[in-house]
């Protein structure tokens, strides 16, 4: 993951963020390493404008899920990943009924690009940008073909966890962090495609199952294991899946470093 | 099923000794508390899935009374207003990692967790109006540095992770933003205009594909912010839903100026129908009527939908006397707005008290009022509680119902919302008295449908089942989705004693907007202002 540091500060007048995936050469052959990274980079972005926006979880989770679904349509090269990202922040404030005005997004990306600079001027090249971003939202429309309300693992996990708390004996509990782990894994799903390949019950399970066991928890064992409980149509390799894919996104994190 | 009860015994046991209240826990009460009640009437779709899992029935209800409790000991609220219940979820975690690093429990465990949790911390800092630093935000993902993640996890990983490769769909990859709206506005002859509404308008028009009629809702977009999200919110569910009683959208065209869509189109809407008979409806006719939005409703509800904006003007009725539910731009909204976007104000009509007195537990019992209302006006031929005011609106619904006691409503008497009201002390009057075409079962029926308490409201799916139906004959019961009623034999509409020429006389404008209907509204109020005094 870059720091501010050594992202590209936009030199040429106009220029709100970096070349995206471009920036290592110009071909436009995609290769799927490379542009996962930058998926995952962009989706970064999101999250932290996201944070700085004031957004809730689910809405940056959608706006992550809307990128994703996006690009799994649309070639990387086609489309400048910012952008989109910025238009999925947008259109996610609207499918959660968080509002996100387009002038904050552009003000927040465009110090995200160029810190410390001071804010755009409501100038020509100000309105172009939300014209961009709006424009932008209608193609993700369209391409989604106004498939844009998912459903988001947050809330399971959320019962998850009581039900997961309610069969720990309580110092278990306050001793390991489990709900912020499992919280934290949930996010970091959300840098990877993965996100929109599992059900949600799933990558729920999954990321609790996986901060319990890192954490060396144990729930009482019965006649069927505590996930089949919580969610009758999981399965031990389902699990595994969404924990390897996981994996692969930390795996990747500590290479693009 | 033994298994079941020794989980149960575990979970109660946990409970009672879990009751001091530590920090995280409580935190996380709260949120489910704020949860729950929505969760618990299906209005948040996937809290619902999550709260009833088959499997463990017994545990969610455990829970819940845990998490009633927690929540009332430890409720914390930040100023914030209506973001409150939203921010819960971030700060949750928040609090959490609060705990973390100065609570006590931190010592007790073995693991250095100050380290363990400090990327938590540090992102979860963020949601918290605190100032948001560079590198508090870029650090890197949250996975705590020192996690020991389990061995066969990273064997497994170590021996399937050809990595990167999922392949791109490479379809539309020479598409531009250049392209943006060159959709099939030609395939469509646009005929009269219908109508105009709060971001649309209406037109009838004509396929060239199939020769039919269709419905063209032309939602302009020259607005700065660009698609509206009562719009969006309305196709991303259409979309979804296919049944004989929901109005069915064939088509999406994007074009640089607005967004068209394309829907069935439907002669008139119920409003319409119940002018054109003078107000006076054959009873059986209602009876179909009634059925078909149940129908629809139970089918919405099914898959935890809610459209929550049921009115006459919203039921679409085609010459076959198929009715369809239309305008589904509030379904599944967290808020039933008061004013439209442009201003113009939302009827009440059929609005229910509980919501009326500002509750915000939406469940699928909000639409049931509103189909008990249009119930009502159907038989009579007249709105059951026109009001102007939300004040006015809860008078009248007082007014005939009785004003709700602690028996009839538990709890209404602690509710600041009534108790400012300070309303008089009217007695229920039989509804048989204001709607004398009414028979025993629909009044039976009427009655369940217009409970104060939403919990109590008869569900679409059992009202479809009730004995006013059972003359429609057992079929009725057991078609499938996109089966019309009238599929069945013998069901058919009769003549509306009502109506004044033969057959259905073309309308002249199908007002599914809002516009045109508020005009009518504000005239009839001031009628009934009149009649009142």
């Amino acid at each position: 993951m870059e720091g501010p540091s050594s992202r590209v500060p936009s030199t040429q007048h106009g220029g709100l963020w970096p070349s995206g995936g471009r920036d290592l050469c110009e071909e436009t052959e995609s290769d799927p390493a490379r542009d996962m990274k930058t998926h995952f980079r962009v989706c970064r972005f999101i999250m932290e404008t996201g944070v700085k926006l004031g957004m809730r979880s689910v809405p940056v989770a959608t706006a992550c899920v809307l990128y994703h679904h996006f690009f799994e349509r649309v070639n990387i090269h086609a489309y400048e990943p910012y952008l989109v990202a910025m238009s999925c922040v947008y259109l996610a404030g609207k499918v959660e009924e968080q509002h996100i005005r387009t002038r904050d997004i552009i003000n927040v990306s465009h110090r995200y690009f160029n810190s410390g600079s001071p804010p755009l001027e409501c100038d020509k090249e100000f309105w172009d940008l939300r014209d961009s971003v709006v424009q932008c939202e209608l193609l993700i429309l369209r391409q989604l073909n106004f498939h844009v309300s998912f459903e988001s693992p947050h809330k399971y996990l959320l019962h998850y966890l009581l039900s997961v708390r309610a069969l720990l004996n309580r110092h278990a509990w306050s001793r390991t962090p489990v709900a912020e782990t499992s919280w934290a894994l949930l996010r970091d799903c959300y840098h990877g495609t993965m996100c929109i390949h599992h059900k949600p019950q799933h990558i729920a399970i999954a990321t609790l199952y996986l901060a319990l066991n890192s954490y060396g928890v144990e729930l009482p064992v019965g006649e069927r294991q505590w996930w089949q409980v919580l969610c009758e149509d999981v399965t031990e390799a389902d699990i595994d899946t969404v924990i390897s894919d996981l994996l692969q996104l930390y795996d990747m994190e500590a290479k693009c470093i | 099923m033994d298994r079941m009860k020794i989980i149960k015994r575990r979970l109660s046991m946990s409970l009672r000794s879990a009751r001091p209240v530590d920090d995280s826990l409580s935190e996380l009460a709260e949120q489910m508390a704020l949860d729950e009640p929505s969760a618990a009437r299906d209005n948040e779709p996937m809290v619902v899935c999550a709260l009833h899992p088959p499997a463990s029935h017994s545990a969610p209800s455990f829970l819940r009374q845990y998490a009633g409790h927690l929540g009332r000991t430890a409720l914390r609220r930040e100023p914030g207003g209506g973001l409150e219940r939203d921010r819960a979820y971030l700060s949750i975690v928040h609090e959490n990692v609060k705990m973390g690093s100065d609570g006590e429990s931190d010592q007790a465990s073995g693991t250095s967790s100050d380290e363990v949790q400090s990327p938590v911390r540090v992102r979860m800092r963020n949601n918290h109006h605190r100032r948001i630093s560079n590198e508090d935000i870029n650090k890197r993902l949250s996975l705590p540095a020192d996690i020991r993640l389990p061995e066969g996890y990273l064997e497994k990983f170590a021996m399937n992770s050809p990595p990167f490769d999922k392949p791109m769909s490479r379809r539309l990859r020479r598409a531009s933003l250049s392209e943006i709206g060159f959709g099939k506005l030609e395939t469509y002859i646009k005929l009269d205009k219908l109508g105009e509404g709060t971001y649309a308008t209406v037109f009838k028009g004509r396929s060239k594909l199939t020769d039919n009629l269709v419905a063209l809702k032309e939602i302009r977009l020259e607005h700065e912010e660009g698609a509206p999200c009562t719009a969006i919110r309305e196709v991303s569910l259409l979309k979804d839903l296919k049944h004989a009683n929901i109005v069915t959208l064939h088509d999406i065209i994007h074009t640089d100026k607005c967004l068209t869509l394309v829907f069935e189109y439907l002669e008139k809407d119920l409003k319409q129908y119940m002018d054109d008979c003078g107000s006076i409806m054959s009873v059986h006719n209602v009876k179909i009527f009634l059925f078909q939005l149940l129908r629809g409703l139970a089918y919405c509800h099914r898959r935890k939908v809610l459209h929550r904006d049921l009115k006459p003007q919203n039921l679409l009725i085609n010459e076959k006397g198929e009715l369809k539910l239309a305008d589904f731009g509030l379904a599944r909204a967290k808020s039933v707005p008061t004013k439209t976007y442009s201003n113009e104000v939302v009827t009440l009509w059929y609005r229910p008290p509980d919501v009326l007195l500002g509750s915000t537990e939406y469940s699928t019992p909000i639409d049931m009022w509103g189909v008990g209302c249009i119930f009502y006006e159907m038989i009579t031929g007249r709105p059951l509680f026109p009001g102007s005011t939300v004040e006015d609106e809860l008078h009248l619904i007082f007014r005939i119902l009785g004003t709700p006691t602690e028996e009839s409503w538990p709890g209404i008497t602690t509710s600041e919302e009534f108790k400012t009201y300070n309303f008089p002390r009217y007695h229920a009057e039989p509804l048989v008295n204001h709607a004398p075409r009414i028979d025993n079962d629909g009044h039976d029926l009427l009655s369940m449908l217009l409970q104060f308490e939403a919990k109590k409201r008869v569900s679409a799916e059992d009202a479809l089942r009730h004995s006013y139906f059972r003359c429609l004959g057992d079929q009725v019961q057991t078609l499938a989705d996109t089966a019309s009623i009238f599929s069945v034999k013998g069901v058919q509409l009769q003549r509306d004693p009502g109506k004044r020429s033969s057959a259905y006389p073309e309308s002249s404008k199908s007002s599914k907007i809002q516009k045109i209907e508020v005009k009518k509204q504000g005239m009839r109020n001031s009628q009934w202002e009149h009649s009142r005094e």
